[in-house]
């Protein structure tokens, strides 16, 4: 054989085994993983809308979903807003648990930032941040706080405190927040959020 | 061709020709995955896994190899491997596969595991190839824990996620960030160095 | 506007050395002097121009709509590698003394993270067309900056005295540290 075609056949050869190998990998792996982001993504929905078990997709654009949650009956509990925004230092992705009318905030995680560990990185934490997103009012825009209030409890329904030292942070939330607010208040006028099973309340 | 025995093939990897200290090959993962000792450990056995069975491969199939494409078929060996290594870390770990980011993929073009099949196992039995494999291994992961062990502990305060140093200690936030990073490995090269040159003078 | 913020931020804020950590070897094997650095600049940022395009488009042409992405390191690598080999043929044959300036960089190329650490960090963050080619060009840019200050603070350097244990590789990493740190101070430039 001369060379130039051993080296095709080599080349070849080396090429399919790879790539079947690979493709069987690619499938043993391909159900798991999908599995994998789907559990997150309902572990979040059903911890910031209480009483809910699973959800349902009721929208969806690139970083904008908007879930139903709801309970065992079926019956539509609140919205779980996937949403996401420009941090300090990269994107930050938040899910955000509304009551069905859209006028109260049960609370919000952060699914993912880069945000600087020590500072920036607290507004995944519930005590030094995510406490202040606790069961506030979503009719209205949220304003931050500054300087931070001392007692929680002296904060408005609209108002949020900042983390001392991590102001852009804390204000990238609040903005990603408002944001949402106004998309899915626009939505949910449009009669965009149907949900098929029956309502709660 | 080689004189060395087994023994001292495996433990090359660990100080004369450690692959980060002295080589200087595989530095972009080891500074960007090194700012916590979980990270550094799966980081560490994942390179493990494609540097020991990319080297057995090619050097089972060197012969059959024509020189002019033996660089794009050990290319197409290592990111398969890679690719199962990415694969598997995301279907059973996905908080490891999260936090070590695209630096898995990138394990395809860490000089070291190219590095070593041109200059080990395209020349050397599978046996000896493997036993390299596993003394760079040791020699990388080595480096990765120190690194990270430095990181973690002055930058968190803690060790695998266990906080080990008290309220007392205000964590250095620098060295869990890129210029912590540059520095440390800096002094640690330093020091090596140093070692090395007074082992010299001996 | 939105790509304008893109490119800046890839440059200085995302900084491919000094933020991603990617590159690292040539930025520490290619920065001792200022030309030779600008000329691995100039050659990494082109490969990364193109790249970046053709990584989008077998992503979205072929792998993504084929259910394929289990091929996305493999088909990456091999792409880039062709790319290098293409663009140094291409550049031996219509301009040698463009080749004798940057030509023997560019096989370093290939297995510079940059390259590969580009097409992934695109596809990671699902850009589109748009976005994906003022990624590559800016990170290009980004890269060429970090290694020519380099080049520039070591070409200083050669007149100090460096400890001995320091020379060469760990006094360039200290100095990387420094960068890095001024190089953070440009976060939370772009709201």
């Amino acid at each position: 054989m001369s060379l130039s075609s051993r080296m095709v056949v080599v080349l070849t050869a080396v090429g399919l085994l790879s790539g079947g190998f690979l493709a069987s990998v690619g499938i043993l792996t391909k159900d798991r993983i999908a599995l994998n982001r789907k559990m997150e993504i309902e572990r979040a929905i059903v911890s910031v809308v209480p009483g809910s078990v699973a959800s349902e997709t009721l929208y969806e654009e690139k970083d904008f979903i908007v879930y139903g949650g709801k309970n065992e009956a079926g019956a539509l509990k609140g919205f779980a807003i996937y949403t996401s925004g420009i941090g300090f230092q990269d994107k930050i992705i938040l899910m955000i648990g509304v009551d069905a009318s859209l006028s109260r905030l049960f609370s919000l995680i952060v699914l993912d930032q880069k945000e600087t560990p020590g500072l920036g990185a607290k507004i995944t934490d519930r005590t030094s941040f995510l406490v202040y997103w606790e069961d506030k009012d979503f009719t209205q825009s949220f304003r931050l706080r500054k300087p931070p209030a001392p007692a929680l409890e002296s904060l408005s329904a609209s108002e949020v405190n900042t983390i001392t030292g991590a102001t852009i942070s804390s204000e990238a939330v609040l903005n990603i927040v408002n944001a949402a607010q106004e998309k899915a208040r626009a939505l949910y006028e449009e009669g965009r959020l149907s949900f098929g099973g029956a309502h709660a309340e | 061709m080689p004189s060395r025995t087994a023994g001292q093939d495996f433990l090359k990897g660990l100080w004369q020709e450690n692959p980060i200290f002295r080589q200087m090959l595989g530095m972009c993962p080891t500074l960007a995955i090194t700012n916590a000792v979980i990270n550094g450990i799966a980081m560490g056995l994942a390179t493990a896994f494609v540097l020991i069975f990319s080297s057995l491969l090619i050097s089972l199939i060197k012969k059959v190899i024509p020189n002019q494409v033996r660089i794009a078929c050990y290319i197409v060996v290592i990111a398969t491997f890679v690719t199962i290594a990415d694969r598997f870390l995301a279907a059973f770990f996905p908080p490891i596969s999260k936090s070590l980011g695209p630096f898995v993929p990138l394990i395809v073009v860490n000089c070291i595991i190219l590095g070593r099949a041109e200059a080990f196992a395209s020349k050397n039995s599978p046996g000896r190839s493997v036993i390299d494999a596993l003394g760079m291994s040791a020699g990388f992961i080595m480096a990765l824990l120190i690194l990270s062990s430095i990181r973690e502990v002055l930058g968190s305060g803690t060790f695998l996620g266990y906080r080990i140093l008290g309220d007392w200690f205000e964590p250095w936030v620098i060295m869990v960030l890129p210029p912590g990073a540059f520095i440390t490995l800096g002094i640690l090269m330093a020091i090596s160095l140093q070692i090395e040159r007074k082992k010299g003078e001996r | 506007m939105e790509l304008v913020t893109l490119f800046i931020g890839a440059i200085l804020i995302n900084n491919f050395v000094l933020h991603y950590f990617l590159g690292i070897c040539p930025f520490l094997g290619v920065s001792k002097k200022i030309d030779a650095a600008l000329s691995m600049g100039v050659a990494v940022t082109f490969v990364m121009s193109i790249t970046a395009v053709v990584s989008w488009a077998i992503n979205h042409w072929i792998l993504i709509p084929f259910g394929l992405d289990y091929l996305q390191i493999v088909s990456f690598i091999l792409v880039i590698a062709s790319l290098v080999q293409l663009v140094e043929m291409f550049i031996r044959k219509t301009s040698p003394p463009l080749y004798q300036a940057m030509g023997i960089y560019l096989p370093l190329i290939t297995t510079n993270c940059a390259i590969m650490g580009l097409a992934l960090l695109s596809a990671l963050k699902n850009y589109d067309f748009a976005e994906a080619v003022v990624f590559g060009v800016g990170s290009g840019f980004g890269f060429t900056l970090a290694i020519t200050l380099m080049a520039a603070i070591r070409e200083q350097l050669e007149l100090a005295d460096v400890p001995k244990p320091f020379r060469g590789a760990a006094i360039a990493l200290i100095i990387a540290g420094i960068m890095a740190l001024a190089f953070f101070g440009f976060s939370g430039m772009i709201k």
